[in-house]
């Protein structure tokens, strides 16, 4: 047994090169991933992420409105500029699907082009028919994605389809697609459910035979859609659940580029942010997502879980605006009329709101102790605590120092609201309250108690 | 001031906070164990030691203090600069 002494160290080791603050925790790995494929060891390097071009590919608009009332044509556009901003000028935000079907989608699109963004690139989804294909070609776009589904869950159950069929109707498709000049995104339907070798490995070898004389802008994209969310990224779990395991042989054995494989999750087994993750980190390109997750059931992985998740694998903002994402999910609440859940990751009302009033003393005392970040540069979120019978005086003192603005020696005391606590707990011990201190009661408490002070900093 | 002025004053304030008798406080009286004061009552204790001495005082080493003692010497020290 190896035995570990105290170092009884005079300054406190905060980890920092793993903590920054400044940035979200960043992501380190210390050696090479193994997993056994046909009984063999092979090696995934998990430090190669940080220089191949991983990105985000967006898909609000088609599975994220599957789930959901439409969004009208200003919103979507409103979204998408934000989404660009957000993505910024590297293009972190890649590409961005829409549906084809409705005059909406299509003057969507148009207001969305119009506004000369160079991304994310706008692209098309449409069923593996050749009639839905014709939307494709008069829109103009130079890819699209098309429903190639995979499992015989599908095949033989909803499309009433042998595999040849399917696979010849598919690769039709397809071919159309590559003679007009626009490059296909096949979207390989519940991929973690369907027979790998039998099918879904001798399609994507006939896809890569079809285009291998193309050039590289015009092979096909495969995307893994985990439709039921049974992807898993633990090390040597089975197939086809297994998401390793899918794209090392995806890569090796049927020879797709990483940079044309793109996995697309959902959240049934609340899995969907970690499989999106692991899926980068073994080897491809593109992660699919959607604001805030929404999406069919469970929902896709959230678009801005993923940004956070970029930042910390690349050490950088990479020209990220992450403000961005505090000013969408406002804008879901405000003008689009979406709630978002109080303690959804990163912008949810309460994600960064403490309550009890040990955390509140740790707030006060060294705001990295119960802050995941620097949330207040970095979201424009700064830490904040909600009043209620646990919060405690230190609770109090954060709301007041943080509503009067006060920093540095200019922070008041616990001394000094002391008087404002006492009303707190009366509320509850005499009053029987069960509901939180509201800002506005608490500024009241300030007026009255603190006059001086309220008078001095208040900024109306 | 004296400790004796200090001392009658710290004993004041805190029969009157804690709602206690001034003559069965005892210097060695601990504010917690046995004059009852708990964390938001010992808080408000020393916000009125604040207003009786006129002091803004350092909260963290205020709220150090634990004995009727123990506040006659701190705040003797700081007024008298001791």
């Amino acid at each position: 047994m190896k035995t570990y002494e105290l170092q009884d160290v005079p300054q406190p080791n905060l980890i920092e090169n793993i903590f920054p603050y400044s940035l979200p925790p960043l992501i380190k790995f210390e050696g090479k991933i193994h997993e056994t494929i046909d009984g063999k060891t092979v090696e995934f390097d998990p430090n190669e992420v940080k220089t191949r071009d991983i990105h985000i590919t967006d898909t609000t608009f088609r599975d994220g409105q599957q789930a959901r009332p439409p969004y009208k044509k200003e919103q979507m556009v409103k979204l998408y500029e934000m989404l660009s901003r957000l993505g910024g000028p590297n293009g972190v935000i890649r590409q961005s699907e829409f549906f084809l079907y409705t005059k909406n989608d299509r003057e969507t699109i148009d207001a969305c082009r119009n506004l000369n963004l160079k991304f994310p690139e706008i692209t098309g989804w449409i069923r593996a028919n050749k009639g839905d294909f014709r939307l494709v070609k008069e829109m103009g776009l130079k890819e699209t994605g098309m429903l190639t589904s995979s499992s015989d869950y599908h095949i033989f159950h909803k499309q009433n389809q042998t595999r040849k069929q399917a696979m010849d109707q598919y690769v039709e498709v397809v071919e159309a697609a590559l003679e007009a000049g626009i490059r296909p995104r096949c979207h390989l339907e519940d991929i973690t459910r369907a027979d790998l070798p039998g099918f879904v490995f001798p399609f994507v070898q006939r896809l890569e035979r079809l285009t291998e004389k193309l050039p590289d802008n015009m092979k096909v994209k495969i995307r893994l859609c985990d439709t039921m969310g049974f992807g898993l990224s633990y090390p040597n779990a089975a197939e086809p659940r297994s998401i390793p395991k899918l794209i090392w042989r995806l890569r090796n054995e049927c020879g797709v580029t990483p940079d044309r494989l793109e996995w697309h999750g959902h959240n049934d087994f609340h899995k969907v942010h970690i499989n999106a993750a692991s899926a980068w980190i073994y080897g491809l390109n593109a992660l699919n997502g959607t604001l805030f997750g929404f999406g069919e059931r469970c929902g896709n992985p959230p678009l801005e879980g993923a940004i956070i998740e970029y930042i910390a694998l690349k050490g950088d903002l990479c020209g990220i605006n992450l403000p961005v994402i505090t000013e969408m999910a406002q804008y879901y609440e405000k003008e689009i009329g979406t709630h978002l859940a109080p303690n959804y990751p990163f912008v949810g009302k309460d994600f960064n709101t403490t309550r009890a009033g040990i955390h509140a003393g740790g707030l006060r005392k060294f705001e990295q102790i119960y802050n995941i970040f620097d949330t207040t540069t970095l979201l424009n979120r700064p830490p904040r605590v909600s009043i209620t019978d646990k919060s405690g005086t230190d609770g109090v003192a954060l709301w007041v120092n943080d509503f009067l603005g006060l920093k540095g020696e200019e922070r008041l005391s616990v001394m000094k609201v002391a008087k404002i606590q006492r009303w707190v707990m009366d509320q509850y011990e005499i009053e029987g309250r069960m509901s939180s201190i509201t800002d506005e009661e608490l500024e009241e408490q300030v007026k009255i108690n603190l006059p001086e002070y309220y008078k001095k900093h208040h900024r109306n | 001031m004296t400790r004796q002025e200090i001392a009658e004053r710290v004993i004041k304030v805190t029969a009157r906070e804690l709602r206690r008798n001034p003559a069965e406080i005892r210097e060695s009286d601990q504010f917690a164990m046995e004059l009852g004061a708990d964390s938001l009552k010992s808080i408000e204790l020393v916000a009125a030691f604040e207003e009786e001495f006129n002091l803004n005082l350092v909260e963290e080493e205020a709220l150090k203090v634990q004995s009727v003692g123990g506040a006659i010497d701190f705040f003797d020290k700081i007024i008298n600069k001791k």
